[in-house]
């Protein structure tokens, strides 16, 4: 595979983009950085790698990392790039970790926290919203997300039994058809 | 100490193959395990713990470091993190890499248009799963919707707009 982006400018933007989302709703930032910010990838693209890293196991935000720096940069992209997410975040919590069992630091920042949640909320709606305009096509496709949607959230259904039942149904119903 | 290491990286380990769909679901097994099960941290550390990995950058499973430590210090918090984190990367560049290839044919483009709307569904089940937990009152509601107006103009990077909300959160005393 060729590399689409040099290692390089990965590791930076990667870094910078671990370094920089906070709150909920993480892979929001990345959609900012690699498709908003940066013409690296389609919009189609992204969805296709947050897809698989939702559907693989493991924290789908470190699988995404690795899923985009392979599309950008093969093996190394994906490693460099999962680091580069990574180690920053790491750092400051082990940081604060040191610092809450040896000098009784305490996590009190409620009301930063429900600023900061509030916002999150609408940063990952607008890119929700983004991502179904650009790559919803069709009854078919509309269905299956709104399904998936409905037992997801609303419903409560454990995300992967929700995953299970509806992969096989979306996968008849986008078949390869004859002609098509 | 040895046989307790092993345990706890053996725990982090499974609970990243049972983490599909984000980390938010693998949080009350991963409590049971570590707070009531092994103990290694008690329940008010564990909740501790969670809030350091929300206020910090990156994945919230990164709780695996505040775990780790607590329980083996340093070299706790590298395998547990490493447990968590490694083998699930590794997977995933096998499985990207080896689609790339497929990547062409009918059957695998018919793959990825069945699974798009999966990812896209998962991700609207997270808006409403986070706004059942950010918007409680006119106030958070009111700087959520004001949020997607100034990112839908593009007016302020994400990050920047996050941390002044944090900032009005805490002037305000949200």
């Amino acid at each position: 595979m060729t590399g689409r982006v040099r290692l390089s400018r990965i590791v930076k933007v990667f870094g910078w983009t671990g370094l920089t989302s906070l709150g909920g709703g993480r892979s929001a930032y990345f959609y900012d950085a690699v498709v908003m910010r940066r013409p690296w990838l389609k919009s189609h693209e992204f969805i296709q790698d947050l897809t698989l890293s939702q559907l693989l196991p493991g924290p789908s935000f470190a699988n995404l990392g690795v899923a985009l720096g392979v599309r950008l940069a093969g093996w190394r992209g994906g490693a460099w790039g999962v680091l580069a997410l990574i180690v920053p975040g790491a750092l400051i919590l082990l940081g604060l970790t040191v610092l809450y069992f040896h000098v009784g630091f305490a996590p009190n920042a409620t009301s930063a926290m429900h600023g900061m949640g509030a916002a999150v909320v609408g940063l990952v709606f607008v890119t929700t919203a983004r991502m179904i305009r650009a790559s919803i096509r069709g009854g078919r496709a509309l269905l299956v997300g709104a399904a998936i949607f409905v037992l997801v959230g609303p419903l409560h259904v454990n995300t992967g039994l929700a995953v299970l039942l509806m992969v096989p149904l979306s996968l008849w119903l986008h078949r390869p058809r004859s002609g098509s | 100490m040895i046989l307790d290491l092993a345990r706890l990286t053996w725990t982090f380990l499974w609970l990243s193959l049972i983490c599909v769909g984000g980390g938010l679901g693998v949080i009350p097994e991963l409590q049971r395990q570590v707070v009531d099960r092994f103990h290694w941290v008690t329940a008010r550390e564990f909740l501790d713990g969670y809030t350091l990995s929300q206020l910090t950058p990156g994945p919230t499973m990164l709780v695996s470091i505040f775990v780790g430590y607590r329980a083996h210090g340093l070299l706790g918090a590298l395998l547990a993190t490493a447990a968590m984190f490694l083998p699930t990367a590794i997977l995933t560049v096998v499985i990207t890499r080896h689609w790339a290839t497929l990547r062409d044919r009918p059957w695998a483009l018919a793959c990825e248009r069945g699974l798009a709307p999966i990812g896209i569904g998962l991700m609207a089940a997270g808006v409403y799963t986070l706004a059942r937990s950010g918007v409680h009152d006119w106030a958070t509601g009111s700087l959520a919707l004001l949020a997607s107006v100034v990112l839908y103009g593009g007016w302020l990077p994400p990050f920047a707009l996050v941390l002044a909300a944090g900032f009005v959160g805490w002037i305000a005393g949200l």
